[in-house]
């Protein structure tokens, strides 16, 4: 819902004076009704997308390779002085993604609209300038205490760069994290040789998170079977009951764990035996043409 | 048979705890082969003493000796006990740590330091006899509390130890489950392995121990054969424990205490024949 006025407002903001006022219209009632249906935001995202990054088809190709393609694309993308470069990458990694990945496109955007709020917000904060003086040459104003709100054309063209740039650099995060399980992530950033520490951190705070949401979503269904959750002064009550309670838990179960990795040896290096992924052709060139054409773009409009 | 650990009057306490002993003066003795059910009620000392054996704890008073050698309280020394002596903990997932099965049980053995061909040996072994081969690249956090509780054990049976010790492994198994573990036990047991178990189940303890380890507020209070610990009444209702069903069911026909149901029907038909 948030999500979807939000799209209108800065979509709006956006075009005015750009487009002519019905397609300006028409524009903004789809975006935000398209999101309005299917960006239904879900709290356990880290689960599902760890799980979907396992389902995915495109789990079988070369972990090393899709970090590689990913991460160069997003440089590329926000090196881009145009905005529809990073557009177009936008739409090709979603397919990608989406169609080779075998995911759901519902489930993909319900995944985006979390990213999405916030891409939103800040741009409109990119939009909307504050004026003393009537601007002349605004595409929207609108009168404040002390002067005017008003949407400039260069903040426009601002705010149009950074959306695009950010769409293209989460569907390149987002390509990497829905097709590549994070123990594979972790092998890679082990053998361009990270530093040990972040990536025992990374392991220890990856597989915490499960036992983390899991004891939290068992206390609040605990909590709500006792009408916990009844009215808002209970409810706060309980969130702060909740959340101190799991802090205690969390430190008990740190003990516990590290207990038993001592049992089995752990002298401080975490060390896993895994298996290496080839690299097949197509799926390269898949990743590899894109990159060459962004980079000619960016080349020919320097 | 050959000893393989001795707890020559080991002491613990904790030290947050008002002085009292998690566990009092211990003196045990474990060896080859042995099938030993650990029982107790709650806060008895069981853990506490898996802990110890396994080196995570150290003695505050006492000696363990390994294969007839002291354990000193070194971190190199008791590396040796997490070594030989595996320990699978009751909540699987404290235990779990890696992304996939197969990851997760390499990890005892990357940490021995043995070659990567070696690790790959003894996971595969690992793996097929705890039959989780289709499962090796799932992540373990998704795996029913069944699977888990076997992904587990597999973990400790890839370190190759002289004994493992298993903290309440039934708890939170379907019946399925329950009878899947008790067949990897078996087979553990018949390749040799020593298997110490905590239990509250003393219809498993019964069926398939052949000693019996009773402990009672931090002391170990008998330490015997099954027919003799379950015979004890006074001792059952001192430790909170009750006889295993079938032993009931026997005294009340007034025939003599049986391990399985089955062996009554041979009883019935020696009767009938008589």
């Amino acid at each position: 819902m948030i999500a979807a006025l939000l799209a209108a407002l800065v979509l709006y903001s956006l075009f005015a004076g750009r487009l002519p006022a019905l397609w300006l219209g028409i524009v903004c009632l789809l975006s935000g009704g398209f999101l309005f249906l299917l960006g239904h935001h879900r709290h356990d995202g880290i689960l599902v997308m760890d799980l979907y990054a396992r389902r995915s088809r495109l789990c079988r190709e070369n972990a090393a390779f899709k970090m590689a393609a990913g991460g160069g694309l997003l440089i590329l993308s926000i090196c881009t002085a145009s905005p529809w470069p990073p557009l177009v990458l936008f739409g090709f990694l979603s397919a990608v993604t989406v169609i080779g990945g075998k995911l759901e496109w519902k489930s993909y955007i319900s995944l985006l609209s979390l990213p999405i709020i916030f891409l939103l917000l800040s741009s409109l904060t990119l939009l909307w300038d504050f004026c003393q003086q009537f601007p002349a040459d605004a595409a929207a104003v609108l009168p404040f205490p002390g002067g005017w709100l008003a949407v400039l054309p260069e903040s426009q063209q601002r705010a149009g760069l950074v959306l695009a740039r950010a769409l293209g650099a989460v569907s390149c995060l987002y390509f990497i994290s829905l097709s590549t399980p994070m123990p594979e992530l972790l092998t890679v950033l082990r053998r361009i040789h990270l530093p040990e520490v972040m990536i025992e951190l990374m392991v220890l705070i990856y597989r915490y998170i499960f036992i983390l949401l899991t004891t939290c979503r068992q206390m609040q269904e605990a909590a709500a079977s006792r009408l916990g959750y009844g009215r808002l002064k209970n409810s706060l009550r309980t969130t702060g009951l909740i959340y101190g309670g799991l802090l205690g838990h969390s430190f008990q179960r740190a003990g516990a764990c590290f207990d038993a990795m001592e049992s089995r040896c752990y002298t401080g290096q975490m060390v896993f035996l895994t298996r290496s992924k080839p690299l097949s052709v197509g799926f390269a060139l898949l990743l590899v043409l894109p990159f060459v054409g962004m980079l000619i773009w960016i080349l020919l409009t320097l | 048979m050959k000893e393989l650990l001795r707890f020559e009057n080991v002491s613990y306490h904790y030290h947050h705890h008002d002085g009292r002993q998690a566990l009092d003066h211990l003196s045990v003795s474990l060896k080859q082969g042995e099938r030993i059910a650990v029982l107790g009620s709650n806060g008895a000392g069981k853990s506490t003493f898996f802990r110890l054996a396994n080196g995570v704890f150290v003695p505050s008073e006492g000696t363990i000796f390994l294969e007839g050698l002291p354990v000193g309280p070194k971190e190199k020394h008791r590396m040796q006990l997490r070594h030989k002596v595996g320990l699978v903990f009751q909540d699987p997932d404290v235990q779990l740590l890696a992304g996939t099965v197969e990851e997760e049980i390499s990890f005892g053995p990357m940490n021995l330091g043995l070659s990567p061909e070696e690790v790959r040996r003894r996971v595969e072994n690992a793996m097929e006899s705890l039959d989780l081969t289709r499962y090796r690249s799932r992540g373990p956090q998704y795996l029913s509390g069944g699977e888990k509780r076997r992904v587990v054990i597999a973990d400790v049976l890839a370190m190759e130890p002289a004994i493992m010790l298993l903290d309440e492994p039934s708890s939170n198994l379907d019946p399925a489950g329950r009878s899947l573990l008790e067949k990897t036990l078996e087979q553990l047991s018949r390749e040799g392995m020593t298997l110490a178990i905590a239990t509250h189940d003393v219809d498993f303890a019964w069926r398939w121990a052949d000693r019996i380890l009773v402990f009672h507020e931090g002391r170990l209070e008998r330490d015997g054969a099954p027919q003799e610990v379950f015979a004890d009444k006074a001792l059952l209702d001192r430790c909170g424990l009750e006889q295993p069903l079938l032993w009931q069911v026997a005294q009340v026909l007034g025939v003599p205490a049986l391990r399985y149901p089955q062996e009554f029907s041979e009883i019935e038909i020696v009767r009938t024949l008589a």
